[in-house]
């Protein structure tokens, strides 16, 4: 039989605890071997788990499932006549490239897909992952652009720099961000502060669309994003990959490396990246201060002992991200003049400086994971982490030099998880935390905080159980919390106020999956989670850029010549003040049958005492009349759905279609929600030419969208019209916003990726046609349009030792 | 087999301790963000005219923020500016952030020391003065107005002027119920000899009512 060189697929899909079978040890893989050149289904190769004396061979169509592996991470050993015997390290939540050595001629790529395991506890909840290629080809984009491509996800953003990640409709404090294990410690309040990470160190990123507030607790209402770094594969050889590369739009570069190296014991990474932007340039002119500089760095270590691990990380990022210098304005005068400005001001020729108003954050995480599998079927995971945060913002005023904010946020967050055996069929998984943030003030800004110092600590419970029957399995969770929150401000005469409050707080999950068959799967889930009011939410008060804004404990409805009352600070439990809670249902229905896969995902969720800031009236000033806002909690129902089709029309070109759909409404006073995503669709067109002339491999996606204009839309009411008195606004009035939402927009992305041998590289164009273009969910829409077309470069270099 | 259970049992037991050890020992502070010398906020304003030839004849008018960045509105006070006919004034202000009563910031001290990002910009009844003539230079930067300061550290070379100081002259013509406005523009990295009062932006914009009598 004549010798092939054999390029394999697997789909591993490790199911962990929470599944029905009866076995010894709870991992398992499954999957199907194919033959790259013919693919054809591989029958009869060999599958071995080394170190074990698990083997099978795959059946006639290549399929092959091994049970009851005991370790989170196998070498298995794939071996056929005719093809070279491959040893492959892996683990079981992760997506792979590996190499393999073919017996005559030279390297060859084996590609392992791994269907990522779910999250242990969010089994029957609707997810979508975003691999590693994925991110390697956005190396200049925030977390937040990079998953808006999926379906449900968008962002909202203030400028270009700071992106804040949208699930269907909610953002800041209702999605939790998972970094390596641990909740993201940030300062998570308004649309401007978006989660500083290094996405570029990142392996995978989950995002979970549903309420996982029992498994990761409070602010998971409105989902998770889980972002995974560095595996630290076992049996590993040396690694290093080193890419960079430069767009156009900005004149921007970034620098990238991982190194990485497995034993039989220790495994272990260093990563680093240098991303520097200048000021970015919308079609028709620059837009002055949008640059920004990130470094970031990162290493782990893990130990490998007998049915112990012991994994250590430690992650820093700085950056530093310009804001539209056009966007700060302190007048009504002003505002107005930007509104109607053709062209923003200033709009001064290209520069990499950024001045103020600029952000400044410094993020470290240190972590301590040990995993002990302490029976066949039982593990306990300890997880300790400490964040350290540190944020400064610079504002255009007197002493521009001091940071108008100045912060120090400190989060000390430990979990102790426990996988129990298998238990009357029950797999679960049951867990305590402890998780504490310091917020302080440094003084020196010459201004009253806009935030005040507090501590926060918490103490949960959670417990998470499933049961299969054939090919039903059910999902159940339940969680605690109990809360203090210790809060020290200054009134703006520097009088010092305090508050203490307390909430306990049970969350409830139950959810369903059923798997018709090999192809369809249909999952449900109707969950709940909760959240205290964030402090910003709580006790904002005075100017934030072009707006005073006031916190739900800084005003009070009045019946004089203004619709409220700012002169006191509430106490909390003095107030109408209420947690946020929010009850999200959520269905998922997935079928992949002859080349066609569809996705269905519909929800409503419904939230009790929904937070979010809208305008409310114009105030006199002595800088003149100036807009203010306040924050408002509703009764809020928020109605959508998902919808993807992906189609593969030949063996090369597969086409995916997209669209979400959003209906959200205050229904407590029956008017519209502000800030709220519109309508989005895209097609996705992907020809994957594989080897073709001297590339091994060669990949084109087109990708025209479009986003419309968002038509529910509070009513506008112009400042000019409240100014000189045509408007009238009272506490009953309806909700409105100053401008209208602006008009929809078609945008196109291109992109080529190839590979020749070690290097990898791509070139894509955003924005191709230049679009002049303003997105709703911007804050700075109504200074300056989006940025213009963008043309990215990026080369990779992957080294491996074997 | 029971050793080992009980050695297993025992490391759990470890872990468990291990893991309230390090609760245990989180720390706590409950200190107040420090006071601050607010200097963002402007309450006051007060405009003083005095007569260079009688330093006693002083005409006063302000405008009051109570609250500040509060929603209250401003108080402007409503007997306005009453000056004399055929007098000279020299016009200096009070600028202060008085939401602490036992604090007051003098801001008029920090614009001083930024003069070369500040320059305050006047608008009047047009004729109402004898010198400066014309109706200020808020509509157009180059319209008259008689600084008597000039910025230290300026963008374009030359001293350029600020407007804490300035003399006005009032005609012979009585006038009543006029208008005059005082507008404070911050041009940081902007300010030149030709920027106007739209340029930056305004820290305070006031208009008093004006009579000459």
């Amino acid at each position: 039989m004549k010798l092939k060189l054999l390029l394999a697929f697997f789909f591993i899909t490790y199911v962990v605890s929470i599944n029905g079978q009866d076995r010894p040890c709870s991992f398992s893989a499954s999957g199907q071997v194919l033959d790259v050149d013919t693919e054809e289904p591989v029958p009869n190769a060999v599958v071995k788990v080394e170190g074990t004396k698990k083997y099978t061979t795959t059946d006639s169509k290549g399929y092959f499932e091994i049970n009851g592996l005991c370790s989170k991470q196998n070498t298995l050993i794939i071996s056929c006549i005719g093809y070279a015997d491959s040893t492959k390290d892996h683990e079981h939540d992760s997506a792979m490239h590996f190499y393999l050595t073919e017996e005559v001629t030279d390297l060859e790529e084996v590609i392992i897909q791994a269907q990522r395991n779910k999250e242990e506890g969010t089994e029957t909840i609707a997810q979508v992952t975003v691999g590693k290629a994925e991110i390697v080809s956005n190396p200049t984009r925030s977390l937040a652009a990079v998953l808006a491509k999926e379906q449900g996800l968008t962002f909202i953003s203030t400028g270009n720099n700071v992106q804040l990640p949208v699930i269907h409709g909610l953002f800041g404090n209702r999605i939790l961000i998972l970094n390596n294990g641990v909740k993201h410690g940030f300062q998570n309040w308004g649309t401007d502060h978006a989660p500083e990470i290094d996405i570029a160190s990142a392996n995978s990123i989950t995002v979970i669309k549903g309420a996982a507030g029992v498994r990761y607790g409070p602010e998971a209402l409105g989902g998770a994003i889980v972002v995974e770094s560095n595996p630290l594969l076992l049996n590993n050889p040396l690694y290093a990959n080193i890419g960079t590369g430069y767009q156009t739009n900005g004149r921007g570069y970034h620098t990238t490396f991982e190194i990485g190296h497995g034993t039989e014991k220790w495994s272990y990474y260093a990563n680093g990246n240098y991303t520097r932007i200048g000021d970015r340039k919308a079609p028709d002119y620059n837009l002055t201060n949008t640059g920004k500089e990130e470094s970031a760095f990162g290493l782990g270590v893990l130990y490998h002992k007998d049915e112990w691990d012991f994994k250590v990380q430690y992650s820093y990022i700085d950056q530093n991200l310009g804001v539209l210098r056009a966007s700060f304005v302190n007048s009504p005068e002003a505002l107005i003049q930007a509104f109607n400005a053709s062209t923003p001001e200033p709009a001064d020729p290209f520069s990499y400086d950024i001045t103020a108003p600029n952000q400044t954050t410094q993020h470290h995480l240190a972590k301590a994971e040990v995993n002990w599998w302490y029976s066949d079927t039982g593990k306990l995971t300890l997880i300790g982490g400490i964040q350290l945060n540190q944020r400064d913002e610079f504002d255009v005023r007197r002493n521009i030099e001091l940071p108008i904010i100045d912060l120090d946020l400190l989060t000390y967050d430990y979990q102790l998880a426990w996988k129990h055996p298998k238990w009357h069929g029950l797999n679960g998984l049951l867990g305590v935390q402890y998780f504490s943030q310091n917020n302080d003030n440094n003084p020196g800004t010459q201004t009253t905080p806009f935030i005040p110092n507090y501590n926060t600590d918490r103490f949960s419970a959670f417990g998470v159980e499933s049961i299969t029957f054939g090919k039903n399995t059910f999902e159940a969770g339940l969680r605690f919390d109990f809360e203090t929150n210790d809060v020290r401000g200054r009134e703006t005469n520097q009088d010092i106020f305090r508050d203490n409050y307390s909430f306990t707080n049970f969350t409830a999950s139950l959810g369903y999956v059923r798997r018709f068959s090999e192809n369809s799967v249909f999952r449900t889930n109707i969950g709940s989670a909760w959240r205290t009011p964030n402090v910003a939410e709580l006790f904002s008060f005075g100017q934030e850029g072009f707006r005073l804004i006031y916190g739900l404990l800084r005003f009070t409805d009045s019946d004089g010549d203004f619709p409220i009352d700012t002169s006191e600070v509430i106490a909390l439990d003095d107030s109408n003040v209420e947690p946020e809670r929010g009850f999200k249902f959520i269905n998922e229905f997935e079928t992949n049958k002859n080349g066609n896969s569809h996705k269905l995902t519909v929800y409503s969720h419904f939230i009790d005492n929904y937070i979010f800031d809208r305008p409310i009236t114009v105030s006199g000033s002595i800088r003149g009349p100036t807009t203010a806002f306040i924050y408002n909690q509703v009764d809020a129902l928020f109605l959508g759905a998902d919808y993807s089709w992906k189609r593969q029309w030949t063996n090369q070109i597969s086409g995916t279609f997209g669209i979400n759909y959003l209906w959200s409404r205050n229904i407590g006073e029956n008017e519209a929600l502000i800030n709220q995503p519109p309508i989005s669709t895209s097609y996705g067109l992907e020809w994957n030419q594989g080897k073709i002339w001297k590339f091994d491999s060669s990949k084109w996606t087109i990708r025209p969208s479009y986003t419309f204009r968002q038509f529910q839309a509070p009513r506008t009411v112009s400042i000019e019209s409240l100014v000189d008195g045509s408007e009238m606004i009272t506490s009953d009035s309806e909700i409105f916003d100053f401008t209208d939402a602006p008009e929809g927009y078609f945008l196109l992305d291109l992109s080529w990726t190839f590979g020749w041998k070690n290097l990898s590289a791509s070139v894509t164009a955003q924005n191709l046609l230049n679009s002049r273009y303003r997105d709703y969910l911007n804050e700075l829409r109504f200074f300056a349009d989006e940025p213009g077309r963008n043309i990215l470069f990026t080369l990779n270099y992957k080294f491996n030792s074997k | 087999m029971k050793t080992i259970d009980q050695l297993k049992n025992l490391r759990l037991m470890a872990l468990l301790f291990a893991a309230i050890a390090i609760v245990g020992c989180s720390d706590d502070d409950d200190a107040a963000p420090e006071e601050e010398e607010e200097v963002e906020v402007i309450t006051n304003v007060s405009l003083v005219f005095t007569n260079t030839t009688d330093p006693t004849d002083v005409v006063t008018a302000s405008a009051v923020d109570p609250d500040g960045e509060g929603v209250q509105d401003l108080v402007v006070d409503p007997a306005g500016i009453t000056l004399s006919v055929n007098t000279t004034y020299a016009l200096t202000f009070v600028i202060q952030n008085a939401l602490d009563p036992n604090d007051v910031e003098d801001i008029g001290e920090e614009i001083e020391d930024e003069d070369d990002e500040h320059q305050i910009f006047f608008g009047f009844t047009d004729g109402a003065f004898a010198d400066p003539t014309g109706d200020g230079n808020i509509d157009m930067a180059s319209n008259p107005i008689n600084y008597e300061d000039e910025d230290s550290d300026n963008q374009d070379g030359s001293g350029n002027p600020v407007g804490l100081e300035t003399t006005w002259t009032t005609g012979a013509a009585p006038l009543a119920g006029g208008n005059f406005t005082a507008r404070l523009q911050h041009q940081p990295d902007i300010k030149t000899a030709t920027t106007g009062a739209t340029d930056g932006d305004t820290d305070f914009n006031l208009s008093f009512v004006l009579n000459i009598q």
